[in-house]
């Protein structure tokens, strides 16, 4: 995706976007609520047209014979209602180019393994809400795409689901798929993803390897357990703010500050009994890079 | 095109599977048939005997029209009946009671007002013989639109009183008789160098029945259209399926696939009428008026597939620029109103199929459905007109399809505030890549 940019009316949703996604693994795209996912997945897979920029699938341009090789979960579940759950996936695997019956046959396998299989002749409104998403997420993935991209996956399901979800995803990963994972939980994309962007306000803001965009964001918290005199909190030249759980203080460190000088200064004054440099979270990264995020 | 295959399937066997397109394509008919029969049996039997009492001077003539009245109607009156009409008028001995007063007076008079209030009697008609040298008679009833009664009343009285001067004259009663028998004029239609069989009566039928069609079909199945975009958007589903497949591909199936359950139901419902009417058909002597020329046939099933693609495409379009039906209803009237135009126009279509005013109409698109086939049926206009009418409709709905599935594409994503034209026109620009 190079420079794309998509407006509705003075809203700019999408402006001048670019990254790549290397085949094979998990990627996630990354953004607080309204930063503009959504309408890249729409713009990725054809549904909305970008008003400038270039998007490529597959190294190619982006074009209608591309839909049928990639997968789509979008945030807003949307089904038959009335449609019986084995047609509903049937039918999905059909428009995806597969024949009725191949389409019918692999419906029914992921519904075994989705503990689905006693519900395939429901009607689709008969069914929980994470039973529906889970149907949404088969007929996501019936037709064994290259490209998977999901807007949420996880919202609603309950946590037994949601491993069951990550197994499948991590497991179609393994085989060379590639998947992309839209959500704003930092944990699941920390847990899953190789290489992320993160976008606000319709920019990339970071880009790149998990554990290389981690180490830029460097050692720069301590997590401090102590008895006695906190004064060394206070000391400005090394540190910039800190956060006291009761149980420890988790501290960040000024720019620029050596961790060994707070070590120094802390024992001095205190006796510790945990001194642990701490690898960023990306929730503190997205948090440092966005800011904190409006209501 | 797959795609297209696939939507057009689903649709059709998702609504052809429901019970309620069983029970509907079972009992509409029935329903009909109901509604047509229920007026006519109604208007018959509300019907007790009017009682009506003739004031004369000279009982004779009160007999002379007593007896007129209460005898089986002309050929000439029984031409204007109807089928429900006709059993009606073969009984007029039941349907009046009449008796005749000599006795001309105005305290008689008061009298008869005073019945006519209290409902002992239902007119009384002035019939004297100073009423009759002035021309001028009166029936006195309580009713206020008595047609019916005053058409025959007046028809009897002024050929009993015309027979009368008549034989006054000195012409025997079967002379005068003769002299008064109404000249018929016979029309004959030509058509295509032969002279048709029939009044013509068969013609408008075949209008009529077309019109309703396209009607019922339009608004039905329109808004089955209109209703299932509107389910994919609420639903949510549209943007799986338009990550599958195109917003033309979408609609096009849709459209073919709600129009296959119309016609569907409306083969059903010719089978049906076949099999309960061909009897009954059968034994009419103008059987011949009925039959329906191949050529009429075609020009049927042609203009009202593309009367109903192109209804049904607008209807389409409403769908995907509102979020709920309510809002869609409200926009529904861009459809009634052309709708609605053809069929007032019919009239001047079947009086002058031939006027300019005609012409020009029947080649706007959004009524050539309906006056196109009507001139067709009426009396067959030069080819290049039906040419002409044709290939701008189908220009039209080539054109709008292509449109509305622009709108669509953008529209069905757009939840919430329904658009202003101005941003439609938008859409349409970004739509275009």
């Amino acid at each position: 995706m190079t420079g794309v940019s998509k407006s509705y009316g003075d809203f700019v949703a999408v402006d001048g976007l670019s990254f790549s996604i290397q085949p094979g693994g998990i990627y996630g795209l990354l953004g607080p609520n309204g930063a503009g996912k959504t309408s890249t997945l729409r713009m990725m897979i054809g549904i909305i047209v970008p008003d400038s920029g270039q998007i490529s699938i597959f190294g190619e341009p982006l074009n209608r014979a591309h839909k049928d090789r990639f997968g789509y979960l979008p945030e807003e579940r949307g089904l038959y209602r009335k449609m019986k759950v084995l047609e509903h996936l049937t039918f999905l695997g059909q428009l995806k180019g597969l024949t009725g019956a191949e389409a019918t046959r692999r419906a029914q396998s992921w519904c075994e393994r989705f503990e689905l299989a006693a519900w395939t002749g429901k009607k689709v409104e008969e069914l929980s809400k994470g039973m529906q998403q889970k149907v949404q997420f088969i007929g996501a993935i019936l037709h064994d795409p290259r490209l998977i991209i999901m807007d949420e996956p996880f919202a609603g399901l309950d946590p037994a689901n949601a491993v069951a979800l990550k197994d499948v995803l991590l497991e179609l990963a393994k085989k060379g798929k590639t998947i992309l994972l839209s959500t704003h939980r930092m944990d699941q994309v920390e847990r899953l993803c190789q290489s992320i962007c993160l976008i606000n306000h319709g920019r990339a803001v970071l880009e790149g390897d998990l554990n290389q965009i981690k180490a830029r964001y460097g050692r720069r918290h301590v997590q401090i357990k102590y008895e006695g005199d906190a004064r060394f909190l206070d000391e400005p030249s090394l540190v910039q703010s800190f956060n006291d759980y009761g149980n420890y203080v988790e501290v960040q460190l000024a720019p620029g500050a050596d961790p060994q000088d707070l070590l120094k200064l802390a024992s001095s004054s205190a006796r510790l009994s945990k001194f642990e440099l701490m690898e960023p979270s990306l929730e503190e990264i997205f948090i440092d890079v966005v800011g904190k995020p409006n209501a | 095109m797959r795609n297209t295959w696939l939507i057009l399937k689903r649709e059709y066997l998702q609504r052809v599977r429901t019970r309620s397109f069983l029970v509907l394509t079972l009992l509409l008919p029935a329903i009909m048939t109901g509604l047509m029969a229920l007026p006519a049996k109604l208007a018959t039997m509300g019907q007790k005997a009017q009682h009506i009492v003739i004031v004369t001077s000279s009982p004779q003539l009160g007999e002379i029209v007593r007896q007129q009245l209460l005898a089986t109607p002309t050929d000439d009156e029984e031409d204007d009946a109807n089928g429900a009409d006709n059993n009606a008028k073969q009984k007029h001995e039941d349907q009046y009671i009449v008796d005749v007063d000599a006795n001309p007076t105005e305290v008689e008079r008061a009298a008869l007002r005073d019945k006519v209030s209290q409902r002992s009697i239902d007119g009384y008609l002035w019939l004297t013989d100073d009423a009759i040298a002035a021309r001028k008679i009166t029936w006195y009833s309580r009713e206020m639109m008595p047609f019916r009664e005053r058409s025959r009343l007046s028809e009897t009285v002024s050929r009993v009183l015309q027979q009368q001067e008549l034989s006054n004259k000195g012409m025997t009663p079967a002379q005068a008789d003769q002299m008064l028998q109404p000249i018929k004029v016979q029309p004959v239609r030509i058509e295509g160098g032969h002279e048709a069989k029939g009044s013509g009566t068969g013609r408008l039928l075949e209008i009529v029945v077309m019109v309703m069609l396209l009607y019922m079909a339009v608004l039905f199945y329109g808004i089955s259209v209109m209703r299932s975009v509107l389910e994919e958007k609420t639903a949510r589903i549209i943007e799986v399926l338009l990550s599958s497949a195109s917003s033309t591909e979408l609609m096009a199936g849709k459209l073919l696939g709600v129009g296959a359950v119309g016609l569907t139901q409306i083969l059903v419902w010719a089978v049906m009428a076949g099999v309960v009417a061909l009897p009954s058909l059968a034994t009419q002597p103008n059987l011949s008026d009925l039959a329906i020329p191949p050529s009429v046939m075609a020009a049927f099933a042609l203009f009202f597939l593309l009367g109903y693609l192109l209804y049904s495409t607008m209807y389409a379009t409403i769908g995907a620029i509102t979020t709920t039906e309510q809002e869609g209803q409200q926009l529904q009237f861009l459809i009634v109103i052309p709708l609605v135009l053809s069929v007032f126009m019919l009239m001047p279509v079947i009086r002058t199929p031939d006027s300019a005013a005609v012409v020009w109409m029947s080649m706007i698109p959004f009524f050539a459905p309906i006056l196109m086939y009507a001139r067709i049926v009426v009396q067959t206009p030069p080819l290049w007109q039906i040419a002409l009418s044709l290939s701008l409709l189908i220009a039209t709905v080539w054109g709008l399809l292509i449109f509305c599935a622009r709108i669509y594409r953008i529209g069905v994503l757009i939840y919430g505030k329904r658009p202003n034209l101005p941003e439609i026109l938008k859409w349409l620009k970004y739509a275009k890549a």
